[in-house]
């Protein structure tokens, strides 16, 4: 059943032109001009219910756009969006009630006071029970291992002790739906890991869609089964993380020590990356050349080491990016 | 929708709270700010005594009655700047993206928004205000009138300062427009009503309610009139449901941004 369906959604921004320079600045003021930038562009896709998906692309592209319209922040020019059978344009607090959202760039928590009292206060918010947030709070508590800095101002604690707070502050409410914009951006790799670990037993625990975007490929690769690319406002591919992987990892990358050089240069399906000393780089194009006929033709016999792995995730999400672009 | 506006009340009165709590962190900070917006007002008392040692009546005042129309503007002023800080940062908070984290959450975005930070030197007004009506006017009917009028008074202040916001949905950058108008309801609230006429005294009554804030509760209290307290009443309810209106119909063309920010 989807919990999010969304059907030809299009925004566009007027940004003022502006030449450089004070003249450039007089000649704006005098006949401004205008350009039209299309954010989100004629966008179409549905979320099932308890789907962790990656909402991924560059910088500009139309992610945090569409996040926006589909949590009821922005207006679409055109098209329709339904988040658990509301509109977000027509039925923003109602939706509110039923959605979390975290925005990794925004703080939504007073910094002076501690977690629990944000969280009380977030609990007032979504008109909670006294007992009841009493309840949840405890919950939260252990599942983000907040013991202890539950009673220390926010102000105080480090960024990853936040953004766990700044999760936790929208799931009080228990919302179906949870939207996470960057919410690892700043952090560093073990605090990362942290909070991925937590969203995914989140995810487990409450059964809630997620909606993540983010520049980190290990946050979608180790979150989300399912991947949306978009670029210059369009999507440019939806499919799961393993047809994704499937399709694009054409490619395999060898590493070789070897015991004697070994010349391949004119070899059809093999590039060589790196070809110092006796280490070895190589890629080998799958649709060219087998694994086993690239062995062979280093030979085993010639070999002191060999590790063999895919085309970095990271990658393939570039090259994506880059046949968008063209 | 009494449950909703019961629940709202509750959140914008902890939110008031927080603030509160936020802003007495440094104490003497606090306590300074208080004291000294009630000697800043008091100066004016000076500059008043030696006018009326030359003129026994200004514009139609007594010297009793210009400090009645001070200790009124600065108790509506108070109420306003207290109560509703953020309503006169509204068009920043517009331009720089900083009403989503008001837009997701399932409450009033405007009352929300304006009620999120408090002003301490707003305490100085009020306390000054109370004092002002105790030394000159003072009678329990009085001071529950000044009360009322004070209320009003603001909520007119407060919706001219969101109706001049919202213009940034339309126009960006407002925020010069916004401080000189927020600031003239409040500079020209301190002169007797006589001195002006005219186009001004019209602008004063309608567009630009002085005689909401100020004029008409000084009536109110020297001569009381029913009539005078229904006039504040629909004119405040016209100027909150323009607010309203106004403030959503330009959210939607809100645009959001990407900047970084920080509640503090």
């Amino acid at each position: 059943m989807a919990v999010i369906t969304v059907e030809n959604l299009s925004k566009n921004f007027k940004v003022k032109v502006k030449e450089k320079g004070l003249k450039g600045s007089f000649k704006s003021f005098v006949k401004p001009k205008y350009n039209i930038i299309k954010a989100v562009k004629n966008i179409s896709f549905e979320v099932e219910k308890g789907e962790m998906i990656a909402f991924i692309g560059p910088n500009g592209a139309g992610k945090s756009t569409s996040i926006k319209m589909m949590t009821g922040i922005l207006f679409p020019d055109s098209g329709k969006i339904d988040v658990l059978g509301y509109d977000p344009t027509k039925n923003r607090r109602k939706l509110a009630y039923e959605i979390g959202c975290v925005f990794g760039q925004k703080e939504q928590l007073w910094t002076h006071l501690t977690p629990y009292d944000n969280f009380k206060f977030f609990g007032a918010i979504y008109d909670i029970p006294g007992k009841q947030v009493e309840k949840k709070i405890e919950e939260l508590r252990e599942l983000f291992e907040l013991e202890e800095f539950m009673n220390t101002p926010v102000r105080n604690l480090s960024l990853g002790q936040r953004i766990r707070c700044e999760i936790v502050a929208s799931l009080i409410h228990e919302p179906k739906v949870l939207f996470l914009d960057e919410p690892t951006i700043g952090l560093d790799p073990v605090v990362k890991e942290k909070i991925r670990t937590l969203i995914k037993r989140m995810n487990k625990e409450y059964k809630t869609t997620v909606v993540l975007t983010s520049h980190d490929v290990s946050d979608i690769e180790k979150l989300c089964k399912r991947v949306i690319i978009v670029n210059k406002g369009q999507i440019v591919l939806d499919d799961t993380m393993e047809n994704l992987k499937y399709h694009y990892l054409n490619k395999k990358i060898i590493d070789a020590k070897m015991k004697e050089k070994v010349n391949l240069d004119s070899v059809e399906g093999i590039n060589i990356l790196k070809d110092k000393d006796y280490n070895l780089k190589l890629e080998v194009d799958l649709k060219k050349k087998s694994i086993s006929d690239a062995i062979k033709l280093l030979n085993p016999d010639n070999m002191i080491d060999i590790n063999i792995s895919n085309v970095p995730l990271e990658q393939i999400i570039s090259e994506i990016y880059k046949d968008g672009d063209k | 929708m009494l449950m909703e506006a019961r629940n709202q009340i509750r959140v914008t009165r902890q939110s008031i709270q927080y603030a509160l709590q936020r802003e007495m962190l440094n104490k003497f900070t606090f306590v300074s700010n208080i004291l000294f917006m009630i000697m800043n007002n008091a100066c004016f008392i000076v500059q008043w005594l030696i006018l009326y040692s030359l003129k026994d009546d200004v514009g139609g005042y007594t010297f009793k009655q210009v400090i009645l129309l001070w200790g009124m503007a600065s108790f509506t002023y108070g109420i306003s700047r207290f109560f509703f800080r953020d309503s006169f940062e509204l068009s920043e908070t517009i331009n720089s993206g900083k009403l989503d984290n008001y837009l997701v959450q399932p409450k009033n975005v405007l009352i929300q928004c304006i009620t999120s930070s408090v002003e301490v030197s707003a305490i100085g007004d009020l306390i000054y205000g109370i004092i002002m009506l105790c030394l000159f006017e003072f009678s329990i009917k009085n001071l529950l009138l000044f009360l009322l009028c004070g209320v009003l008074g603001a909520f007119t202040i407060v919706s001219i300062a969101v109706i001049v916001a919202s213009l940034s949905f339309w126009f960006g950058r407002t925020e010069v427009v916004a401080n000189t108008v927020n600031g003239l309801m409040i500079n020209f609230a301190t002169y007797p009503e006589g001195i002006f006429k005219g186009f001004i005294k019209i602008l004063f009554y309608t567009i630009l309610p002085l005689g909401i804030t100020a004029y008409v509760p000084i009536q109110v209290i020297s001569h009381f009139e029913w009539i005078h307290i229904l006039y504040l009443g629909i004119g405040t309810i016209l100027f909150v449901t323009a607010a309203f209106l106004f403030f959503y119909r330009g959210l939607k063309r809100y645009s959001s941004s990407n900047l970084m920010n920080a509640r503090i």
